[in-house]
């Protein structure tokens, strides 16, 4: 009475893995053609799906933002959205949720690449031309990728570094992202490549961030303490940037060292305004690639072009000379 | 005494069932047509929907006993992640093969949900707090097992390859309908339904649930009932972590994050009281497949987001407030 | 003629539950500094008459005049602003909040600083008990107490209302004799002050002491109003179930066998005491098959402790002594343990630790025998069915369906249930914790007649009761204890009530004061 439960589970759970015949609907298909499928030229009225890992991360709200006012100037768009809150299944539902409204278009950030790869597959699979956006899916059964060159960023900061903030060499704290995340590890690697010219830069401390303010701040409130020199702050994204200037403005240190962070969203609470204000020194764009996604789009269904297979968008320095003015282009409105 | 329920009574017992039916035929008329066609009932599209819950379900299945016996397991989303994570570290880092690598996990799951039992029954810990405790370690050991990071699982009969015969879990069958996942929560939610219906155990866990000091009067083996749960709880939630990483082709230490609350939605919406002692595994499943097509209405038809997040909280509400409503006995 | 005095007028009172009557045209008055009884079966509608008085039950027909002027409760706190205060009988203390916290919950005394003033509220809940004739430590918390002392809480709590009308529903039912002589005195006290209290009971002898007017109530009509003095308990029990009761207690002197249980120097020594527990402190007593032996002693005197520690539901501690059954020694560590030797227990508080109100009658009898009705932990419906319908059968059980929830059924039904779970595990030995409690005279003479019963079968039972004629009429012998040790053992059938009662208490305290 007390234990038939568990082999019974067990029994049933083992019963389906033998008993069942099974048919597969993860085979490889050649790669359509999708763009010539789908296109009815500028006569087409055409509905996209964008499926977002995330709009919790200001990154990616900016993002859908991007998409949406690129696809107002287009008329023959409709884009829809959705938000899988960081969570892979949920972003498998929602392609799912498209392909069975048959639109003509998907659009995808990707939370993670492997668990995405299949259902990316099976919309392009039913000749649905796909556009990846900022993270990569595996295999090629997607149309078109566009996104940033995260060890190219890395690279970036490291050398604006080593020639402008410590020619004569100095002390580094870096403040990483997420463990795990590929971005957190491109952004470390290219970062450390580029200062290698200088032997006389040294990267005393790092933390993990996590990609958050309070988290940054908190990491660098320990970090202040246990070094009484700092001469850079690298973090890899901005907020984590702003947490740990807010840190070292809490123990008065803040002018003694420099900020630099990554992403610069022209937003109020972005990068390019804490460079603007001096908070920071300098930050690196991360294009969310979203005008090029539409622009991309564009091409393929109303244009009957094609588009690359890899569109990598280059960043930007953003310094106090630059900020304001590249502020109001990005972001004319505020 | 009456002799026979009223149909009001009929109709609050069979309240997620009816919700389910509602909300069902809601999703009919509301879903998105296209050439003539209805597509929310469209064969894919509700193979997907199940599919969708599947993982949820079997939780929701394991957390209905704990809620049962006047319990709430937290950490069943981190030992899915832990399950997960543990499939693919076994089969493709350690190249296992199938059967010890699932074995493993399930025994790892039921182990961890046993020692939360024990916690709880033995120590005299709140369920609440133990399985708070039991959410951060099975977090800790999935991102220890995993090295941090997603496993990703490709197969083939290679080294670093999960077998082939995992990746049929994740398959289809029955002509290319039904997928595997729909059917192993199938499988689990009848056996749970039978079980509940047929066992002494189920006397036993509703007495504890209902009132435990009288069923430790009446000589109900509290302890072992609450150990038990618990361990069939941490089973299933192993059970659905695998199911996981093949849907997924990956084990991340990040898997299942909230799927606890998702789990309990489930639940509550079945009209399982969270006091304990009242409600049914097939409430429960009723409830799920709810959440399921109520989810894949909303994305149908393209709602926002963040209204998404507004319905779902007032269909909970809706649920708990209709359950205050049962007439009094 | 209209009485101008009456303090409450109750006019054509009716109340209807579904298919259930609970009152019909109801009159029923209590004037200034009068003590009303009000008598009848559980269910007659005593307590759905007093509900509506005291603003619980607020849709119902008819009207209520308080000092000749209509009132209409919107909820309890109107009826108390209206100076009416309800002792329930299920006692509605918070459990983790202290003695004085309870009785000023609510209204808490407060500093001039408007934080709660802790030493005002200890004081005078400490002279509110003892008012109430108890020393109980106003800081300890209610969950501690036994259940006779929370009783004493909620009688201190309503006077301390300074109601004008007080509704106490069972107010003894957990005291000892001597409590219930102190809050005799505390009535008559409350009287002359001009309160009118509404006073239910199922003690005849009571009703008989302390009240000025009866009404008895069957089936939610009045059957009869009387003089409580004039009246003879058969009579009034007469009335109150609408047909003739013999007598209350039928003890079959039935011959009694073999020794069944021997305890010897019992004590126990928690490891973690609790205040207002009472372990056994060294107990010696025997009970023989087909014999009840009683267990009789003041609140506190640790009847409670025995029959747990028998049972195997004491705290962990050291035990000394011995307990045998039938000659050999046992180590009961788990009422599971205890049923697989043949102990079975009948628990104290029905509703706590008794039932789970909200499943069946069927699950509820079947609880403690279930592998007797199935194989490998798979049930057999029909046999659980079967055994639980002949149990109901054997209790003269009055239910509706099997399946309907056990909360449904009156307390005297409710309290056979648990006989039912018990004895469906065939035990050699029943113990018993205050069986009749709460239970009305019907059931009481049905359980005593079933008591009679089991004795004829050669069953032990172990009976711990604060009401002495109970002691006295159903058991054959009464073991007294007194703070956690046996300190007489009479047979019935030559001592009374005021034996019992001095060994109780000691030799210290004056007998004749008290009965």
């Amino acid at each position: 009475m007390r234990s038939v439960q568990i082999p019974l589970v067990a029994a049933a759970a083992a019963l389906v893995l033998v008993g069942c015949g099974t048919t597969s609907d993860r085979t490889g298909g050649s790669p359509s053609d999708g763009a010539s499928k789908s296109c009815q030229g500028a006569d087409g009225k055409y509905t996209i799906g964008m499926s977002q890992a995330n709009v919790a991360e200001p990154y990616r709200q900016r993002m859908d933002d991007d998409i949406r006012a690129a696809a107002k100037e287009v008329p023959q768009f409709d884009v829809k959205f959705a938000d899988a809150a960081q969570d892979n299944a949920k972003q498998v539902a929602d392609v799912d949720n498209y392909i069975t409204q048959q639109i003509d278009l998907l659009i995808i950030s990707p939370n993670e690449a492997k668990p995405l790869t299949a259902v990316v597959q099976k919309a392009f699979d039913k000749g649905i031309p796909v556009i990846v956006l900022d993270r990569k899916v595996e295999g090629d059964a997607y149309t078109g990728f566009i996104g940033g060159d995260n060890v190219q960023i890395g690279s970036e900061a490291g050398k604006y570094v080593a020639e402008k903030l410590l020619p004569n060499g100095g002390s580094i704290v870096e403040l990483k992202g997420l463990a795990g995340a590929t971005p957190q590890a491109e952004r470390h690697q290219g970062f450390i490549d580029a200062i290698k010219v200088n032997p006389k830069i040294k990267i005393i401390a790092d933390a993990s961030g996590d990609w958050l303010r309070e988290k940054g701040q908190a990491q660098m409130d320990a970090l202040l303490k246990a070094n009484p020199k700092i001469d850079v702050v690298y973090a890899h994204n901005d907020p984590m940037a702003e947490g740990a200037y807010l840190a070292a403005k809490a123990v008065g240190r803040e002018k003694e060292m420099k900020f630099i962070g990554i992403d610069a969203l022209p937003i109020p609470s972005g990068g390019i305004k804490a460079v603007e204000q001096g908070r920071l020194s300098a930050t690196f764009t991360y294009p969310t690639n979203g005008k090029e996604a539409i622009a991309a789009a564009k091409k393929l269904l109303v244009d009957c072009g094609t588009i690359d297979k890899s569109q990598i968008l280059p960043t930007r320095l953003i310094d106090k000379e630059n900020a304001a003015k590249i502020y109001a282009e990005e972001n004319p409105t505020g | 005494m009456t002799e026979k329920p009223s149909v009001v009574a009929t109709l609050f017992r069979f309240q997620s069932v009816f919700g389910l039916l509602a909300v069902f035929v809601a999703a009919i008329i509301f879903s998105p047509r296209k050439n003539g066609a209805i597509l929310f009932v469209s064969a894919d599209n509700l193979a997907n929907v199940v599919r969708a819950v599947s993982e949820i379900g079997i939780i929701a299945v394991g957390m209905t006993f704990v809620i049962l016996i006047g319990g709430i397991d937290l950490s069943v989303g981190a030992v899915l992640g832990l399950a997960a994570v543990g499939s693919a570290v076994l089969m493709v880092e350690n190249d296992w093969g199938f059967l010890p690598s699932v074995l493993l996990v399930l025994v790892t799951g039921t182990i961890f949900g046993a020692l939360q039992g024990v916690a709880t029954a033995m120590i005299g810990i709140q369920s609440f707090i133990v399985t708070l405790a039991g959410l951060q370690i099975a977090r800790g050991l999935a991102r220890i097992w995993s090295g941090g990071q997603g496993v990703a699982i490709s197969y083939g009969d290679g080294p670093k390859e999960a077998p082939t015969s995992f990746a049929l879990l994740g398959e289809r069958t029955f002509g290319g309908l039904v997928p595997i996942p729909v059917l192993i929560f199938a499988v689990v939610a009848i056996a749970a339904v039978v079980f509940l219906r047929v066992s002494a155990f189920s006397r036993h866990l509703y007495a504890v649930g209902g009132n435990e000091k009288a069923a430790r009067l009446s000589g109900v083996p509290v302890v072992r009932v609450k150990i038990a749960v618990f361990a069939i709880c941490g089973l299933l939630a192993s059970l659905a972590g695998i199911v996981h990483a093949v849907q997924l082709n990956q084990g991340s230490p990040n898997d299942g994050i909230g799927y606890e609350l998702d789990a309990i939605a489930a639940v509550v919406i079945g009209g399982t009281s969270l006091a304990g002692g009242r409600g049914s595994v097939a409430g429960t499943v009723a409830g799920a497949l709810l959440l399921g097509v109520l989810n894949n209405i909303l994305a149908l038809n393209n709602i926002d987001s963040n209204i998404q997040l507004l319905i779902k909280g007032l269909v909970i509400v809706a649920a708990a407030a209709l359950q205050r409503l049962r007439p009094a006995s | 003629m209209r009485q101008d005095a009456a303090l409450v007028r109750m006019e054509r009172i009716g109340k209807r539950y579904g298919g259930v009557q609970a009152c019909r045209a109801v009159d029923f008055t209590l004037g200034a500094g009068e003590v009303h009884a009000l008598l009848g079966e559980n269910g007659a509608g005593k307590s759905t008459l007093m509900k509506i008085l005291s603003g619980d039950v607020t849709d119902f027909d008819g009207q209520i005049e308080i000092d000749g002027t209509p009132v209409s409760f919107g909820g309890p706190t109107d009826a108390q602003a209206a100076g009416i205060a309800m002792i329930h009988q299920e006692l509605d203390l918070v459990p983790g909040l202290s003695v004085a916290d309870n009785i000023f919950l609510g209204r808490e005394l407060r500093t001039p600083l408007r934080t709660v003033d802790r030493r005002r509220m200890d004081r005078e809940a400490r002279a509110l008990l003892e008012r109430s004739g108890v020393r109980i430590d106003p800081r300890r918390p209610v969950g501690d107490l036994r259940v006779g002392e929370q009783q004493l809480v909620t009688i201190a709590k309503a006077i301390s209302l300074d109601a004008r009308v007080l509704i106490m529903d069972e107010p003894t039912s957990a005291l000892t004799t001597t409590e219930v002589e102190r809050l005799f005195e505390v009535i008559r006290e409350l009287r002359r002050a001009g309160v009118g209290i509404v006073y239910i009971s199922h003690r005849m002898e009571e009703i008989a002491q302390v009240a000025d007017r009866a009404t008895v109530l069957r089936n939610g009509e009045i059957v009869t109003s009387f003089d409580p003095r004039k009246l003879s308990t058969a009579e009034v029990v007469e009335a109150m179930v609408g047909r003739p009761v013999q007598t209350m207690f039928t003890t079959p002197d039935t011959d009694t066998g073999d020794e069944l249980l021997r305890v010897d120097d019992l004590k126990l020594t928690a490891r973690r005491p609790r205040p207002g527990r009472r372990d056994p402190d060294g107990i010696s007593l025997t009970v023989r098959a087909g014999e009840i032996v009683g267990l009789a002693g003041l609140l506190g005197a640790g009847r409670t402790e025995l029959l747990e520690t028998l049972y195997g539901v004491a705290p962990t501690g050291t035990r000394s002594g011995r307990i045998l059954l039938q000659g050999k020694e046992i180590r009961p560590r788990s009422p599971r343990q205890a049923l697989a030797q043949g102990i079975g227990l009948v628990p104290e508080d029905r509703r706590a630790s008794g039932l789970v109100l909200f499943h069946s009658i069927l699950a509820n009898t079947v609880l403690s025998s279930l592998p007797a009705y199935g194989r490998l932990g798979v049930i057999a419906r029909r046999l659980e069915r079967g055994a639980s319908v002949k149990m109901a059968d054997r209790l003269r059980l009055k239910f509706g369906r099997l399946q309907d929830e056990v909360g449904t059924l009156s307390g005297g039904n409710q309290q056979k249930v648990v006989f039912g779970r018990m004895l469906l595990t065939e035990p050699k030995l029943l113990l018993l914790d205050e069986p009749t409690r709460g239970v009305d005279v019907g059931a009481k003479a049905e359980i005593y007649r079933l008591l009679g019963e089991l004795a004829g079968q050669g069953l032990g039972v172990l009976l711990a009761s604060s009401e002495l004629p109970e002691l006295i009429g159903v058991c054959d012998r009464v073991v007294v204890l007194r703070d956690g040790r046996d300190v007489a053992s009479f047979s019935t059938a030559d001592s009374g009530e005021g034996d019992l009662l001095a060994a109780a208490m000691g030799e210290a305290a004056v007998i004749g004061d008290v009965l």
